[in-house]
C-alpha cells in the first residue's frame, strides 16, 4: 500500500493554520527536554582524580604534615613495589594467589550456578536447598577457617575451600533471583510455541537470567579477593595476603600499602574481565 | 536598667563554660598522681605490673596505673605508638623495631629472659614428626615449624636453632598461624612438625599423648632476652622522670615475682596473695585452685631491676635485618635506651 505525501501534509498544514490563528506573535521553538540522565564516557576523570590524590599525599608526606606512622609516603610504597619486582617475590606471590583465585572462584561459581539453576526450576529442590543457602550465606567463613583446616589440612586445600564457600552462596542466591525474574510471558510464549521444557531453559531460561548471573559474578569475584587475605591468615609462605599480613606484622606499612595496592589491581582486572564477558555473552540485548 | 538580650545570654552561657572546662582542666592535673597506662597480655610472665599494683607500688611512686589488655605482642607496640598506652613488655618483634625506625618506640629495659639453671623455653614436636625419626633439634631439618607471624620471637628461635645445628635457615619451613592457639591446634593434629614456646604452656602440651619435647632453647641462644620493657619516645625523651618512676614500681614488682614463683624464697601467705591478684588478669576464666598452679608452674626469670641484655637484644636485631625483616637503616642507639636500666 502507499500513502500519499500530500494526504499527510494536508492535515498538518491545517493544525499548523488554526495555531497560527490563535497565537500570531508567539511562535516560540520548543527546546528538547529528553536530555540529560545518561552517561557520557570521561575516560581520563578517574586517572586524573588518581594522579592528583597521589601527588597531594606524597606532598602531605614529605612535608611532614601526614606523619609516616599514620600512612606511608607513595614514593615508599612504589619502592616497596619496586623491590618487589627486583626480586621477582612478585611472581611467587602472584602465581600462589592466583592459583587459589581462580580455582576456588571457578569451582565455587560452577557448583554455585548448578545448584542455583536447580533451585530454580525445581520447587522440590528449592523447597530443600534455599533455606540452607539463607542459613550458611552469613556465616563468616573466616570464622569457620579452624575447621577447615581440620578438614582440608593447611595445604592449599583450606585456602581453597575458603573462596569456594566465600562464593558459592552468593552465586546461587543471584543464579535463582536472576531466573525468577527471567519474564514469564517470554516462558508462555515457548511453551505456546510448542518448545520443549529443555528448549525453555536453553533458550530463554538461561539467556534471560544470564545479566543477573553475570553480575553475580561480579560480586563474587570481588568477595573471592577479600577472602584470599583471610584464607593466607594459616600456613601460607607464599601469596599476596599472607605478603600484607607479613607486612602488618612486621609494622612495613610501605609494604603494605603495596599489598594493597596489588589486590586493587586484581579486582580492576577482574572487574574488566568480566565486562568483557558481558559486552560478549550478551551481544543478543544490543 | 539591665536588659539581656539573647545574644548576650548565649555568650555569658559560652564564657561560663569556657571558664568551666579551663578550671577542670587545671584543677586535677595539679593535685592527682600520674596517670599511665600499661598494657599486658593474659600471659604469667606479665605479672611483676599486676604485682607492683596490687601491692600498691606503683602508688609509692605516684602513678596511677591503668590495665589495657592486648592478646598478641604486635598490636602492643602499635598502641604505644598511637598513643593509646604508655608502657609494654613483650617479645621483639619485627613491628616493634620498625616502629622504633619510625621514632615512635623504645626499649627501656629487659624482662623475661633465659638463663641456665631455671628451666627455660622448651622445643616441641608433634608425635608423628617424632615417630618419623625427628628426636632431638638438629634432625628438624625439612620440617615446618609452627610461628605465629613472620618476624616473631618463635621465627627467631626456629633460625636460631639452624643456625646452632648447622643446616640452613631455608630448610625448616616457616608456617605462619596467626595466633598461638593456632599453633597449638595444628602441632596436636599433625599438622606442622615444631614449635618453641615457654614451659608452662609447653609443660600442659607434653603430657597428651600428641606432643614430645625434644630439646630446650638455652641449648641454642646464650642469655636470650625473650621480652623487653617499652615505652614510647615522647616519654623517653621528655618524660624520664615518668619513666624513672614507672621501672622503679615495675622492679619492686619484678623482685616480688621473682621471691614467690621463681626463686620460691618467699612465704606461702604472700606467695597466695600474690597469686590472687595475678588471677585477676591471668587465667581469670578458671577458678583460683586451678588457676594458682597454672600460674605458678614454669615461671621463669624476670631480670631485677629489669636489667637488659643488650647483645643478646642485638643479635635479634641482626637476626631480623639478614632475614629482612626490619629496615637496614635501624641501629641499637634507634631502638633501645640504655639510660634507665643496668644494661650488660
Amino acid at each position: 500500500m502507499s500513502l500519499d505525501a500530500a494526504d499527510l501534509e494536508q492535515p498538518r498544514r491545517a493544525t499548523a493554520d488554526l495555531q497560527q490563528n490563535r497565537h500570531v506573535a508567539a511562535v516560540k521553538p520548543v527546546p528538547f527536554r529528553g536530555g540529560g540522565f545518561v552517561h557520557t564516557r570521561h575516560r581520563f576523570v578517574a586517572l586524573f582524580l588518581f594522579v592528583v590524590l597521589v601527588i597531594l599525599w606524597e606532598i602531605g608526606s614529605q612535608t611532614g604534615f601526614i606523619s609516616n606512622i599514620a600512612l606511608p609516603a607513595p614514593s615508599e610504597a612504589a619502592g616497596a613495589m619496586a623491590d618487589l619486582f627486583e626480586t621477582g617475590m612478585i611472581w611467587k606471590h602472584l602465581s600462589a594467589s592466583l592459583y587459589r583465585l581462580v580455582i576456588g572462584w571457578s569451582v565455587g561459581s560452577l557448583i554455585g550456578v548448578t545448584v542455583g539453576l536447580a533451585v530454580a526450576l525445581f520447587s522440590i529442590v528449592r523447597a530443600g536447598v534455599s533455606p540452607f543457602v539463607s542459613a550458611l550465606f552469613p556465616i563468616p567463613k573466616i570464622a569457620l577457617l579452624p575447621l577447615f583446616i581440620i578438614w582440608f589440612g593447611i595445604g592449599e586445600g583450606s585456602k581453597v575451600a575458603t573462596i569456594l564457600f566465600g562464593v558459592f552462596f552468593p552465586t546461587v542466591i543471584a543464579t535463582y533471583g536472576g531466573v525468577d525474574n527471567v519474564d514469564r510471558n517470554l516462558i508462555r510464549m515457548g511453551q505456546s510455541f510448542g518448545l520443549s521444557w529443555l528448549s525453555i531453559v536453553r533458550k530463554i531460561i538461561i539467556p534471560g537470567a544470564l545479566p543477573a548471573i553475570l553480575s553475580g559474578f561480579r560480586i563474587s569475584a570481588s568477595i573471592a579477593i577479600i577472602l584470599l587475605v583471610a584464607a593466607e591468615m594459616i600456613g601460607a609462605e607464599f601469596g599476596i595476603g599472607a605478603y600484607i599480613l607479613m607486612a602488618g606484622a612486621l609494622f612495613a606499612t610501605d609494604q603494605l600499602i603495596a599489598g594493597v595496592a596489588m589486590l586493587s589491581v586484581l579486582g580492576l582486572t577482574v572487574g574488566w574481565l568480566i565486562s568483557r564477558a558481558e559486552r560478549w555473552l550478551l551481544r543478543w540485548r544490543a | 536598667m539591665i536588659t539581656t538580650t539573647r545574644r548576650t545570654a548565649l555568650s555569658m552561657f559560652a564564657a561560663t563554660a569556657l571558664g568551666l572546662v579551663a578550671g577542670a582542666a587545671l584543677t586535677p592535673a595539679a593535685q592527682a598522681a600520674d596517670a599511665i597506662k600499661i598494657g599486658i597480655l593474659s600471659l604469667t610472665s606479665h605479672s611483676p605490673s599486676i604485682i607492683a599494683e596490687g601491692k600498691g607500688y606503683f602508688d609509692e611512686q605516684d602513678l596511677d596505673v591503668e590495665f589495657v589488655s592486648f592478646q598478641a605482642a604486635q598490636p602492643m607496640a602499635v598502641a604505644i605508638a598511637s598513643g593509646d598506652i604508655d608502657f609494654g613488655m613483650t617479645a621483639i618483634s619485627g613491628g616493634l623495631i620498625s616502629l622504633a625506625e619510625k621514632g615512635a618506640v623504645r626499649i627501656i629495659g629487659g624482662a623475661l629472659q633465659e638463663t641456665p639453671e631455671i628451666e627455660g623455653q622448651k622445643i616441641l614436636v608433634s608425635k608423628a614428626a617424632h615417630d618419623a625419626g625427628v628426636t632431638s633439634p638438629d634432625k628438624l631439618a625439612g620440617r615446618s615449624f609452627g610461628v605465629t607471624t613472620q618476624g616473631s620471637s618463635f621465627h627467631y628461635m626456629a633460625h636460631k636453632i639452624a643456625d646452632k645445628a648447622g643446616f640452613d635457615r631455608s630448610e625448616l619451613k616457616i608456617t605462619p598461624m596467626q595466633k598461638v592457639p593456632a599453633v597449638i591446634a595444628a602441632l596436636k593434629s599433625g599438622q606442622i612438625d615444631a614449635w618453641s614456646i615457654v614451659p608452662n604452656i609447653a609443660g600442659a602440651l607434653t603430657k597428651g599423648p600428641e606432643v614430645v619435647e625434644i630439646g630446650k632453647i638455652s641449648d641454642y641462644i646464650d642469655n636470650y632476652q625473650v621480652t623487653t620493657v617499652f615505652t614510647s619516645t615522647r616519654n623517653v625523651t621528655d618524660n624520664r622522670e615518668l619513666v624513672t618512676r614507672f621501672l622503679a614500681g615495675l622492679s619492686k614488682g619484678i623482685d616480688d615475682y621473682n621471691a614467690a614463683f621463681v626463686d620460691k624464697t618467699m612465704g606461702a601467705d604472700d606467695v597466695a596473695a600474690i597469686t590472687g591478684m595475678v588471677h585477676q588478669y591471668v587465667y581469670a576464666d578458671q577458678p583460683i585452685d586451678k588457676a594458682g598452679p597454672r600460674i605458678a608452674a614454669g615461671a621463669m626469670r624476670i631480670n631485677s631491676g629489669a636489667r637488659l641484655n643488650v647483645a643478646s637484644v642485638e643479635d635479634q636485631l641482626k637476626w631480623f635485618q639478614s632475614e629482612k625483616l626490619a629496615p637496614e637503616g635501624v641501629t641499637m642507639e634507634d631502638l633501645v635506651d640504655t639510660s634507665f636500666v643496668e644494661a650488660y
